[in-house]
């Protein structure tokens, strides 16, 4: 939507930041967010993510974003696995802030970050199978908990915006939808939207982030019929729809009581969300167990009475 | 913070030029924006010319669209200009502080700060968008679209911490001689409001100049009921279209 974005970074450019003079080797784009396009580049023989802005103060805004979330990381140091923004490994996630020239002349702003060597979420999905499904949603609501723990949103959760790395490690991509709770949501798509769906307000809370959950759940799963409740009229298209859709797919029909509870915004953040994921996770499995077959379970009876009664010979060969 | 969004198919053909009528809202400190929506034939290149003129001359933004982005154009495009408005009055605090009017320009540390001073002033201050209908014979098929849209807009403007109001004006009016009617006026919620434009009779013309200059007044004669119900004894200045 940004008119006369134009700024292109070719392989192999070096890139010299104006206030700093920190230097990068740009290696290719990796993506296009709604406040810029994201390159991979190199300084110093590690790899990193530089995000160019199309406009200085929404760039910034972003930037400000991520500062405040660094900001309240400090104090306490309490070094949780899934404190955000970045890396299970202590790694800040934002990482230098400067302007450049780019090739055409005129100055840009970037930031560089942490670079996630990641897929999108449906990639990974679709290369790595669907029983990952349960595990990364587990890890994205996580991520979503420790923000929401820090009074913010994310805002504009869509499959885009999410990356996973390897085992089902997930990592929130484009803080420009991000939004100080009990604010007006800063950045949004359409079909990830509460109001959309005439489900609730834009402002942003914790439920907010949580309705998104849901939907992308949807379009992770049932993309073409996501796809096709979205042509319908404005003033009919809710919640229901989006839930008989849940009720009828294979992956999605064990949580669909949990979609139900977070579409409707039952769950008060992504923490009490997270918890009855897990603890639906955990109960699927216990039945899992349960299903061992008779002849195992009779196998195990007749091991149980033998050494019942080795063990009584043995005692009575002591004796 | 004052705004008319003006959401259109095609060229003006009676009255004012509404570019001239754009400067001068741009003059009385309202930014004007505008819509131009595509589907079902096409405004032309004189019509996407001139959409783009009106904006540059009313201080505001420009986008050619189809009915399908209507409704997150809409609340993109006031939210974006919103936020120009506030970085405009900044910068010209920065001028006269600082002697070098662009944000762009100060070190990113110090840039920070002024953005963060920005997004704070965008959420909480006032804001009014004067929204203008195209209802011309063309427009028909989009009205639908189009109230969506303004619903939509309203859903994101009451998530604003600052109070935020709409109106809603269509151009041409059915009663002959008049350039703009008035649907709704300055509200802060839609529930309960279901068609706004319920039988409308269209006709060939298409003055969005004149309309233009409808809504400046409307915007001059409201604030003006303001400050004589805040000086009075809560008179309401009865403006009737």
């Amino acid at each position: 939507m940004t008119t006369s974005f134009k700024i292109n970074l070719r392989r192999g450019m070096a890139v010299t930041g104006k206030w700093k003079r920190n230097r990068y080797q740009v290696e290719r784009l990796l993506g296009e967010g709604a406040n810029g396009k994201v390159y991979l580049v190199q300084r110093d023989r590690s790899w990193y993510a530089m995000k160019v802005g199309a406009d200085a103060v929404d760039l910034q805004s972003e930037i400000n974003v991520l500062q405040a979330l660094a900001k309240q990381e400090k104090p306490g140091g309490r070094s949780r696995q899934d404190t955000l923004p970045g890396g299970a490994n202590g790694e800040p996630f934002l990482i230098d802030v400067d302007d450049l020239y780019g090739p055409d002349g005129r100055e840009y702003s970037f930031y560089i970050m942490r670079y996630v060597r990641g897929v999108t979420l449906s990639e990974y999905l679709s290369q790595n199978g669907k029983e990952w499904f349960p595990l990364v949603g587990l890890n994205l609501l996580n991520k979503l908990a420790a923000l929401h723990s820090k009074g913010w949103v994310f805002g504009d959760l869509k499959v885009e915006n999410v990356l996973v790395a390897d085992y089902g490690y997930v990592e929130l991509v484009d803080y420009g939808g991000a939004t100080a709770a009990g604010r007006g949501i800063r950045q949004f798509t359409e079909i990830y939207d509460r109001g959309y769906w005439n489900a609730g307000s834009r402002s942003a809370d914790a439920k907010y982030d949580l309705f998104s959950f849901g939907v992308l759940c949807l379009q992770l799963l049932e993309p073409k019929r996501l796809q096709q409740l979205t042509t319908g009229l404005p003033q009919n298209r809710s919640i229901e729809e989006l839930l008989q859709l849940s009720k009828e797919n294979e992956t999605l029909k064990p949580v669909s009581e949990w979609l139900h509870r977070a579409l409707t915004g039952d769950f008060w953040d992504a923490a009490e969300g997270a918890e009855a994921w897990r603890l639906l996770m955990h109960r699927r499995q216990l039945r899992r167990r349960s299903d061992t077959p008779g002849w195992l379970k009779g196998l195990a009876a007749v091991s149980a009475v033998l050494l019942g009664v080795s063990v009584y010979w043995l005692l009575r060969g002591g004796l | 913070m004052k705004q008319i969004l003006l959401i259109t198919d095609g060229c003006s053909n009676v009255g004012v030029s509404p570019v001239v009528a754009a400067a001068h809202a741009k003059a009385e400190g309202i930014a004007v924006n505008i819509v131009g929506v595509l589907d079902y034939g096409d405004v032309g290149e004189l019509g996407a010319a001139e959409i783009e003129e009106i904006a540059r001359a009313g201080g505001g933004l420009s986008r050619l669209v189809n009915t399908r982005q209507l409704s997150q154009t809409v609340q993109m495009i006031t939210r974006k200009t919103a936020m120009q408005s506030i970085q405009l009055a900044v910068q010209k605090e920065l001028k006269n502080v600082l002697g070098n009017g662009s944000i762009e320009a100060l070190p990113p540390d110090k840039r920070s700060e002024v953005v963060r001073v920005i997004d704070e002033l965008g959420e909480t201050t006032k804001l009014q968008v004067a929204l203008l209908i195209d209802a011309s014979a063309s427009m028909k098929p989009k009205l639908r679209a189009v109230e969506e849209a303004i619903h939509d807009l309203m859903l994101s403007l009451q998530a604003r911490q600052g109070g935020s109001e709409i109106a809603v004006f269509h151009f041409p009016s059915s009663k002959y001689g008049d350039d703009c009617m008035m649907d709704l006026d300055w509200t802060d919620n839609l529930s309960g409001v279901s068609s706004l434009f319920p039988k409308l009779q269209m006709n060939g013309t298409t003055p969005t100049g004149p309309a233009i200059m409808h809504v400046i007044d409307f915007y001059r004669r409201g604030d003006y009921g303001r400050k004589s119900r805040d000086e009075t004894d809560g008179m309401m200045s009865d403006y009737v279209v």
